[in-house]
């Protein structure tokens, strides 16, 4: 058979290649920005240090490294558990929501057509203005939180999640529509997986999202978390703390992030963009 | 010939409305057919002509404007695809690229299960017929085009359908490898034996493949002829540089051309 040499093979990989591939990754992706982020910190803390400047202006790289090691308990989980509860359940709740919701209107082109624009509209707003607003409304509890984060979820989610259950390849729904499938079939076996590339893409958006939400909310009111810590900290002009808090917030969305990008390699290893490299 | 008619097209009009219902353009006009069972039948026509409109109404994707089309034992195209009796060819493979070739065969068996043929025997002899049983694991991404044609044939095929429609199957794919396809297609039908209604632009290809060839006229879409191809079978590509085969390209063309004022291809 001539194609069969068009046939993109991978190779078998001995031990050795691999331990050798590894090494370039490492030396090509893991080093740079590794070598490049010590030497802003060293940059940092010199500069501080020797311009003499006043912790309450700019604390050092060293003080803040300091104070979180000093009480890790008080920044990870007496306040960033409650921040990562908030914004975990806000992402969650909020892109549960935006899922069925955009399965309801993706079978309506009536449906979509009146709610889509909106969609789009609300999307663009910055809804965290509303905060305070939802404290009047829920108090100084963890749902205004959640709520926030989810809202601030639920728009990327829902319009990301409706272009890609439309926009499937119009051979494949042609030739489910050939074969008599119902809207169900074409649902589950076409349209959600074909979305699920968009979906997860607005996933990442929505977990950096989820984390600003709870954060902005708990300024607007809260008895705890990384945003009221921060905003009481910073009102004692104690910057070491609120320095270590946005360290605590920086690991926190890292480490959704990086859920996501764990989802999506295991969910996409079909789709083009995770067969490049 | 004594055969059954399979498909029995009657005074088809189809009429698109564009442009917020201002323009109408006529795709067919009054187009009659008779494709007799388990023949190999092309439809040949420049492009534009409406021979994919053609198709997509016999197979049930759209509505006619006026006329009928009646398969089998007279059901409409609806009713045949709710009986899994119409296998679609496209122009493009339009596999799901999230299954390997395996998976995008069986998904199709799990849609058209209609007589619990087993799943996973159905599927393998289905990947021997195309001639793609060695990569059965592998995903669409990973075939030339040519081989994702062949899983689009398969996944066609593979609930036994009475019916193939096959728009411009290899319009996508390059020179040498349509030639190939073109051999491939006929020995695949020879083995599955089932009723072929094929569109296409190219002339040779027509006469290659198919039992009788209608020529279409463009815009409106109306029927200038139909022409037997009274050659052997199986065809092979020495036939290509034969007499006869010159000579109905020579009348194909001729019935492209009529009616074409300026007497030129374009």
């Amino acid at each position: 058979m001539e194609q069969a040499t068009e046939f993109v093979q991978t190779p078998a990989i001995s031990a050795s290649a691999r331990m050798r591939r590894r090494l370039r990754t490492f030396a090509e992706v893991v080093l740079p920005p590794t070598i490049f982020f010590g030497l802003a910190i060293t940059a940092w803390q010199v500069y501080v240090t020797v311009k003499e400047i006043p912790t309450i202006i700019m604390p050092k790289p060293s003080e803040i490294l300091a104070r979180l090691l000093e009480d890790p308990h008080y920044f990870f989980i007496e306040n960033g558990m409650v921040t990562f509860t908030e914004a975990l359940s806000g992402f969650v709740i909020g892109s549960i929501a935006a899922l069925m919701l955009a399965v309801f209107l993706a079978r309506s082109r009536a449906l979509e057509r009146s709610i889509f624009p909106l969609a789009v509209v609300i999307r663009a707003t910055p809804l965290i203005v509303i905060a305070p607003l939802l404290i009047i409304w829920f108090g100084y509890s963890i749902y205004p939180k959640i709520i926030m984060a989810a809202l601030l979820c639920f728009f990327p989610v829902l319009v990301n999640t409706i272009i890609g259950l439309r926009s499937v390849s119009p051979t494949s729904l042609e030739f489910f529509h050939s074969v008599a499938a119902s809207e169900w079939e074409i649902l589950t076996r076409l349209r959600a997986p074909h979305a699920l590339p968009y979906v997860l893409s607005a996933f990442k958006t929505a977990v950096t999202l989820s984390v600003i939400g709870a954060v902005v909310a708990e300024w607007s009111g809260a008895g705890e978390g990384l945003g009221r810590l921060i905003f009481w900290q910073a009102s004692l002009l104690n910057q070491p703390s609120v320095f270590a808090a946005i360290v605590v917030l920086a690991l926190m969305g890292v480490a959704l992030t990086l859920m996501v990008a764990w989802l999506e390699k295991i969910l996409l290893f079909w789709h083009e963009s995770s067969l490049v490299g | 010939m004594a055969t059954q008619d399979h498909i029995v097209i009657e005074q088809l009009d189809k009429i698109f409305t564009t442009g917020r219902g201002e323009r109408q353009v006529q795709a067919l006009d009054r187009l009659s057919l008779k494709i007799p069972d388990g023949h190999f039948f092309s439809v040949l026509g420049p492009s534009g002509c409406g021979k994919s409109t053609l198709l997509r109404i016999v197979g049930g994707l759209i509505e006619p404007t006026a006329g009928t089309v009646s398969i089998g034992n007279g059901s409409g195209p609806r009713e045949a695809q709710r009986g899994k009796e119409i296998g679609f060819v496209f122009q493009e493979p339009g596999l799901l690229p999230w299954k390997t070739v395996t998976g995008n065969v069986e998904t199709a068996l799990e849609l058209n299960n209609k007589a619990n043929r087993p799943i996973q025997n159905t599927t393998q002899e289905m990947l021997e017929l195309v001639g793609l049983e060695a990569f059965a694991d592998a995903y669409p991404y990973q075939l030339s085009g040519g081989m994702q044609q062949r899983v689009a044939i398969a996944r066609a095929l593979c609930f036994d359908p009475r019916l193939l429609l096959m728009d411009e199957p290899f319009g996508a794919l390059d020179a040498i490898t349509r030639q190939m396809m073109r051999y491939e297609l006929l020995r695949i039908w020879e083995r599955a034996q089932k009723t072929v209604m094929f569109v296409t632009h190219s002339i040779p290809e027509a006469i290659v493949v198919s039992d009788a060839v209608a020529v279409l006229s463009p815009r409106p879409g109306r029927l200038r002829g139909v022409v037997e191809i009274d050659m052997p079978r199986p065809r092979t590509e020495e036939m290509e540089r034969s007499q006869v085969f010159l000579e109905y390209a020579d009348q194909l063309t001729r019935l492209l051309r009529e009616g074409d004022d300026h007497g030129t291809s374009h």
